[in-house]
């Protein structure tokens, strides 16, 4: 049966939390909203957080991540495994979107051989949802099939009703959490139909939709129709923005450093949108700006569906609202041409 | 690859840590041509290398502790397994520090990855080689595990060009395979010198010339791609069809198992997916980025 907490017990309910888990949280404290270690006190993101600039994959695919230690002595060369950090996390608020993207993630981290880095933390870690109540403009999430205030990929899922949280326990590990949590109340038939109500108040909200019909076969198709991508690609100007914050994007670089006689090998977001991410010696397949504004696309809307047969997108917004030049997702794949244009 | 060929791998990797290089020992250095040298190393842990196994086409990622890691063939044959080898062409970071190093230093190794040459499908056919300059890294690892059991495999022609004698690699494997009398060695260079008595001529043409049939032919082509694309319509001439023509294919690589995102064409991951392909494959691509 759902529960229910009282709003000015939020951060009872977060402290009680710390004990067992690592708490994170939306946060500002350094500027951009991210999901942060939880200070102890601050709840205050219950009134300004719509969604974190930061998508929430930074905390299990950290920005840069320490892959191992080496050391040098004299020619010989001793690694250092990464310690077995079995710290337990809680990410409290995450949104319906982004913890779709966190599944669309798992698909890529779990595919033929495991990324250790990515699962371990990924396994260690219990979802809290938090339904969105005003998405934004730039949101589109509905024409991607998550509501944004609905999720079965996350633990429990919070959606406000006035003075409470109504709380759903989606899989059994949130069962077990609401179980050892004191505090929590029944909620009843009134609750539901409240939450009932909030959530489809919320649906309604997101009026920017994408046709997302066919569009695998319309890329698929336009896919070496160039004018259409110089014309797509024309205003970018490849800051990586869209794809280093975007939920879904994990591209990877892996680099070493070596001070004196101490080393580690580490790996650090990249993009597909910067040119030197695929180039060669010899050449380089996506000089071209264009062609990498075409990966980028087709990447989330036709090879990921071929691959796992869902789109890499959850329509979170994020491309929209922080690209510096206004580039719209929405609008490009509004206006890929229904027949292909140029022959391959 | 199915589940059991990635478990049957993970055991090679350290602390089951695919990200985890093994420490490899240099064993002998050969300077090919002026910008391309042969690495023999072995595994530092003398079990590992026991009972390590690869396949001829796989590759490994190689690190220069400081400096980083890159993606090259195992250049050795399955079939001789003294020591493990790798060549690699002087062109940027991680090949500069590679140059730098003597007998004896440490490198970084894991692997392997990638698919391989598909043996069962050459048994019982006629093979045709062609190389182009260190291209042949690949190649001369099925070469040999081929020559290794001749008695499984038909006719053998092997095409092999470089720009000019200087340039050609494996010089020691070319007058093995000249004095193979089971094998049809044919060596060319773009543009000769004064003592070259060989062939002279571009692959392709060379090629053309040599006329291997394709009735039960199975075509490996591995060289700069400026060669491949010569040589598909040069094979399709001689009436090789796409599903008999093979490849591998380069890519910038840095997780080596399909994680990293940037070695893909379309959604086919060359690190995951090849770097082994038909050209039936290729023309089948999503892209034309390959
Ligand atoms: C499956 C596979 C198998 C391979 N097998 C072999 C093999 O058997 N033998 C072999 O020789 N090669 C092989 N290669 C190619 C080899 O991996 C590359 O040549 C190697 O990775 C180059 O590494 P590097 O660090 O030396 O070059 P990098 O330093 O990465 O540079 C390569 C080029 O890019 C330029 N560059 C790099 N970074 C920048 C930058 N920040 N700004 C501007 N320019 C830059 C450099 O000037 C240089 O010309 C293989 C590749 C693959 C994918
Ligand atoms: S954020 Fe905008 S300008 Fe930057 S790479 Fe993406 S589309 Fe281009
Ligand atoms: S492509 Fe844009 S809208 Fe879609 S998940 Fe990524 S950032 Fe969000
Ligand atoms: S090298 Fe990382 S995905 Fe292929």
């Amino acid at each position: 049966m759902a529960k229910k907490i009282s709003k000015k017990d939020i951060a009872q309910l977060l402290k009680a939390w710390s004990q067992q888990f690592a708490v994170l949280a939306p946060s500002r404290k350094r500027g951009v909203a991210e999901m942060a270690e939880w200070d102890g006190k601050d709840v205050s993101f219950l009134d300004w957080y719509r969604n974190t600039v930061v998508p929430p994959k930074a905390s299990f695919l950290p920005p840069m991540e320490e892959m191992f230690r080496f050391q040098k002595d004299k020619d010989n060369y001793k690694i250092e495994p990464p310690s077995k950090n079995g710290q337990k996390q809680l990410i409290f608020g995450i949104r319906p979107c982004d913890a779709r993207a966190m599944a669309i993630l798992d698909m890529t981290f779990e595919d033929a051989y495991q990324d250790p880095y990515y699962l371990s933390k990924r396994k260690n870690t219990l979802l809290v949802g938090l339904s969105c109540a005003n998405p934004c403009e730039s949101c589109f999430c509905t024409s991607l099939g998550i509501s944004p205030s609905e999720s079965a990929d996350v633990d429990l899922m919070l959606t406000n009703i006035g003075d409470h949280f109504f709380i759903e326990e989606i899989t059994a590990k949130g069962k077990e959490l609401t179980a050892k949590t004191s505090g929590l109340k029944d909620a009843n038939k009134d609750d539901e139909a409240e939450a009932r109500k909030a959530k489809e108040t919320a649906y309604n909200k997101v009026t920017r939709k994408l046709d997302t019909e066919g569009i695998k076969d319309k890329l698929l198709a336009s896919f070496d129709d160039e004018g259409f991508w110089e014309k797509a690609a024309a205003k970018c100007v490849s800051c990586g923005i869209c794809t280093l914050l975007c939920p879904t994007c994990y591209c990877f670089d892996i680099n070493d450093e070596l001070v004196k006689d101490e080393g580690a090998r580490f790996r650090s977001w990249d993009s597909c949108g910067f040119s030197l991410y695929t180039r060669m010696p010899m050449e380089n397949p996506r000089k071209e700006k264009w062609r990498r504004v075409r990966q980028k696309v087709c990447h989330k809307f036709e090879f990921y569906p071929m691959t796992f047969d869902i789109i890499a997108c959850t329509g979170c917004g994020r491309c929209i609202r922080l690209c510096p030049v206004n580039w719209d997702i929405t609008k490009v794949l509004e206006s890929v041409p229904a027949k292909a244009k140029a022959g391959k | 690859m199915t589940v059991s060929d990635i478990n049957q791998r993970q055991k090679f990797f350290a602390e089951g840590n695919v990200y985890l290089p093994h420490i490899a020992v240099i064993e002998k250095i050969i300077e090919e041509t002026p910008g391309v040298r042969t690495f023999h190393f072995n595994l530092k842990d003398q079990k590992l290398q026991k009972d390590f196994s690869f396949e001829s086409g796989q590759f490994a990622q190689y690190s220069v502790f400081g400096i980083g890691e890159a993606p090259f063939c195992i250049s050795s044959s399955p079939t001789r397994r003294d020591h493990l080898e790798f060549a690699a062409q002087r062109v940027g970071k991680v090949t500069n520090a590679l140059h730098r190093l003597g007998v004896g230093a440490e490198i970084g190794f894991r692997g392997p990855y990638g698919n391989s040459f598909p043996l069962d499908f050459l048994k019982g056919k006629n093979l045709v080689f062609v190389g182009g300059g260190n291209g042949l890294a690949p190649l001369r690892s099925l070469i040999w595990n081929v020559i290794d059991n001749r008695n499984k495999y038909k006719k053998i022609d092997i095409v092999y060009g470089a720009r000019s004698p200087a340039d050609l690699c494996f010089k020691y494997d070319l007058d093995a395979w000249d004095r193979n009398k089971t094998v049809n060695m044919v060596t060319t260079v773009d543009k000769g010198d004064d003592t070259w008595k060989g062939k002279v001529g571009l692959v392709p043409k060379v090629l053309e010339e040599v006329a291997p049939s394709a009735e039960e032919a199975v075509a490996i082509v591995c060289g700069p791609p400026i060669m491949i694309r010569f040589t598909f319509p040069a094979l399709e001439k001689l009436g090789f069809k796409p599903e008999q023509m093979l490849t591998t294919l380069e890519k910038r690589m840095k997780c080596g198992i399909g994680k990293c995102g940037r070695c893909n064409i379309g959604n086919i991951y060359v690190c995951r997916d090849g770097p082994v392909f038909s050209y039936a494959q290729i023309k089948n691509f999503v892209s034309s980025e390959y």
